[in-house]
């Protein structure tokens, strides 16, 4: 078997040189033609906290949670890169040693970028921090798995660093969801800080990765930085005066249901207020004719609200639809959008995948190869998949500027509904 | 479209222009010994920009035609439409000085107040009817597909109802003298009123017989109904019932938003043939005013 061919081949299909993908430019990269591999390179995450040399790996922290990119890479001198699209790398950890050194590397990046960027570990020293980082634990969660159980005994604080965790308490009624919590939240606190037992249940909403932190590790942490220990003494006062209102007003149904219709997962949401809505469809007919006659929203879902959740792209934080993609057509561009590539090949894997229905398969009319005639080409039916791009060559998606009545809005829910949930308007997590 | 806060800029606009146009119109009015004339300066002026608003509230048709070209967003298109609309009609009387004029300029005047106030209703209507219907249709649809789902909904009762009567086939039964006859395969003598009320009422309502006394549509009566049938029926029944009654409560649903759907959206065949209509006659009236 002639290897080295295909091993070369197979790295050549690999190597990109940015300047071919000229439909795809993203904004950081316009600046750059080449990146060389023999060089080092500036990893910043507002500020600079890792300088990557050649044989280095990056990115890989973004393919595996599927989350936004949390750094933007510069190269400071030129270099070349090897790009993997993500399924790629999905192939390529198939292998036990490149997978075991993959986790290695992303646990030991994650822990390092998540402890320096929480806020309220600001007044940590770098020492701190480092002993910490050999102490602490990066622990997954599948959603619906309970992280820590009302009553059981406080051994741990939590730092939450990828997905939503939902706070609850039970009571004779049922449970009462009390609050989510997002990338840079903490929970755990309260036990810990009274030593008692734990107040309320913590469980994962979708795909959560948190930061464990054990008790003689907080205490101690608590005992050199007294200013850490008083902001989470008023983080605990003020979070127990919420719930105790919550609990009053008996107002956890909104959150409830925000949670259940997993509207916290969301970066854009189509919503139509349903009190000015006359029900037009201005909205799907704009998009229709923004899309070659084929709309990629519908409008029906559930109600939130006097709002309609409508069947459309929530650009989720957390996109199923990208998981198992065996193409890599299904990506990011730019931290919000997940677009569709034209190399989609219509499997369908993307719209089973999507929990909310809002991608759809559609037979476009294309000229292809005709196989053994090169350079002839003939009409067929090729199935793609669709799902709303946010119109992203315009300024505000056909949808919303073609509504005349103000109704269809495309909001961040977590900031658009703050007021109605009590929750604060979080700052649009990354990671 | 809601009218609330957000038309303050519009309103106030508005405002000024017909406070300016007033003012200029009874000093007009006042200094005309012949009183005022549509052929005077001032008197084409007000029908000019009259004319010009008609046309600009005209143009929101054209511009829902090509919703995704970036000509300013559609609300904004609306917001003139209702707003400079509205003012034309006094642009036109201070025009025509309160007079109706020949054949033509009646016809045009009794347009035009048509035109606005089959606008205005249409205004009325959006601001209001959107509200009663999210709270009124909680099982609301796509308009369009309101017959697939009724189709939908007959299928799944049918389901029921034959879950707990059990399938109406029928038997071929060979006569004696030859030739065969079908029969029913008959129901549990338990489940009889279900069935009964099922072929006899509900599934005529919901396949939408018009000819058939109607006790369903009313909820009131609906649920009266359906708490007699759950007496006479056993209690392995009751389950299917309630189901039943749910489907009853959509059917009715829907029946609401085809009403509401028909206000919301029916007032345009006056309002939109009548605007055409007006806009024609006036470039008529404008060619044959100028040209005689």
């Amino acid at each position: 078997m002639k290897t080295k061919g295909a091993v070369k081949r197979f790295l050549g299909k690999l190597s990109s040189r940015l300047t071919q993908r000229q439909n795809d430019v993203r904004d950081d990269e316009t600046g750059q033609h080449w990146i060389h591999i023999d060089a080092p390179m500036d990893l910043s995450y507002e500020n600079p906290v890792a300088t990557l040399k050649a044989g280095d790996l990056f990115g890989e922290m973004t393919c595996m949670s599927l989350y936004p990119r949390s750094a933007t890479v510069r190269a400071e001198s030129d270099c070349t890169v090897l790009e993997l699209l993500r399924n790629v790398l999905d192939i390529m950890q198939r292998n036990k040693n490149f997978r075991a050194q993959l986790d290695r590397s992303y646990r030991q990046r994650a822990l390092d970028s998540h402890l320096r960027a929480v806020p309220i570990f600001a007044g940590l020293t770098d020492e701190f921090i480092e002993g910490l980082r050999e102490k602490v634990e990066l622990l997954r969660f599948s959603p619906g798995q309970v992280i820590c159980r009302q009553g059981d005994h406080a051994d741990s604080f939590y730092l939450v660093r990828i997905g939503f965790v939902k706070v609850s308490q039970t009571h004779l009624g049922g449970d009462m969801v009390l609050a989510y919590l997002s990338r840079g939240d903490y929970f755990g606190e309260t036990g810990l800080l009274k030593g008692d037992v734990r107040t309320a249940t913590c469980s994962a909403l979708d795909h959560v990765e948190v930061v464990r932190i054990s008790a003689p590790d907080f205490a101690e942490m608590n005992q050199q930085f007294p200013e850490v220990r008083h902001q989470l003494e008023l983080v605990e006062r003020e979070r127990t005066q919420m719930n105790r209102e919550r609990l009053t007003a008996l107002s956890s149904t909104p959150l409830d249901s925000f949670l259940k219709q997993g509207l916290m997962e969301a970066q854009s949401l189509l919503l139509l207020d349903l009190d000015s809505c006359t029900r037009c469809d201005a909205c799907v007919r704009a998009c229709a004719d923004a899309h070659d006659g084929v709309t990629r929203l519908v409008r029906e879902g559930l109600r939130f609200d006097h709002y309609l959740v409508a069947t459309s792209c929530r650009q989720c934080l957390d996109p199923l639809c990208m998981v198992g993609c065996p193409v890599g057509s299904i990506r990011r561009r730019n931290s919000l959008e997940v677009i569709i590539e034209d190399w989609c090949i219509g499997c369908g894997l993307c719209a089973d995948n999507c929990p909310y229905g809002n991608i759809n398969m559609h037979p476009f009319d294309v000229f292809a190869d005709v196989p053994g005639s090169p350079g002839k080409k003939k009409a067929m039916v090729k199935q793609k998949a669709t799902s709303c791009d946010l119109c992203s060559e315009f300024a505000e998606p056909s949808c919303v500027y073609a509504c005349p009545h103000d109704a269809a809005h495309r909001v961040n829910p977590r900031q658009f509904f703050a007021g109605l949930l009590q929750q604060s308007a979080d700052k649009s997590p990354k990671d | 479209m809601r009218i609330d806060a957000t038309h303050r800029k519009w309103l106030i606009a508005s405002l000024i222009i017909l406070g300016v146009s007033t003012f200029v119109y009874i000093a007009y009015a006042a200094s005309s010994p012949a009183g005022p004339s549509g052929g005077s300066a001032t008197g084409l002026t007000f029908g000019i920009v009259g004319f010009a608003f008609m046309i600009f509230a005209g143009l929101l048709a054209g511009r829902k035609k090509v919703a995704i070209w970036r000509l300013g967003r559609a609300q904004a298109w609306l917001r003139g439409h209702l707003w400079l609309g509205l003012l034309s009609l006094p642009m036109i009387f201070f025009h025509a000085g309160f007079q109706f004029g020949g054949v033509l300029t009646r016809v045009l005047m009794i347009l035009l107040i048509t035109v606005v106030a089959s606008g205005l209703f249409g205004a009325a209507l959006q601001h209001f009817m959107p509200r009663v219907m999210t709270s009124e249709v909680p099982m609301e649809t796509i308009f369009e597909q309101i017959d697939h789902v009724r189709d939908q909904l007959v299928a799944e009762a049918d389901a029921l109802v034959d879950g707990v009567c059990g399938a109406t086939q029928t038997e071929q039964v060979a006569l004696s003298g030859g030739g065969a006859v079908a029969l029913a395969t008959p129901a549990p003598a338990a489940v009889l009123p279900l069935r009964d009320f099922y072929t006899r009422q509900l599934r005529p309502f919901l396949l939408h017989d018009h000819r058939r006394h109607q006790t369903l549509a009313a909820r009131a009566d609906s649920a009266r109904l359906f708490e007699g049938l759950r007496t006479v029926l056993p209690s392995d029944a009751h389950d299917a019932t309630r189901k039943l009654e749910e489907i009853c409560e959509e059917e009715r649903q829907l029946r609401r938003q085809v009403r509401m759907h028909h206000w919301l959206h029916g007032w345009l065949l006056l309002h939109v043939p009548l605007s055409l209509a007006l806009l024609l006659l006036g470039c008529v009236h404008a060619i044959m005013a100028l040209r005689y």
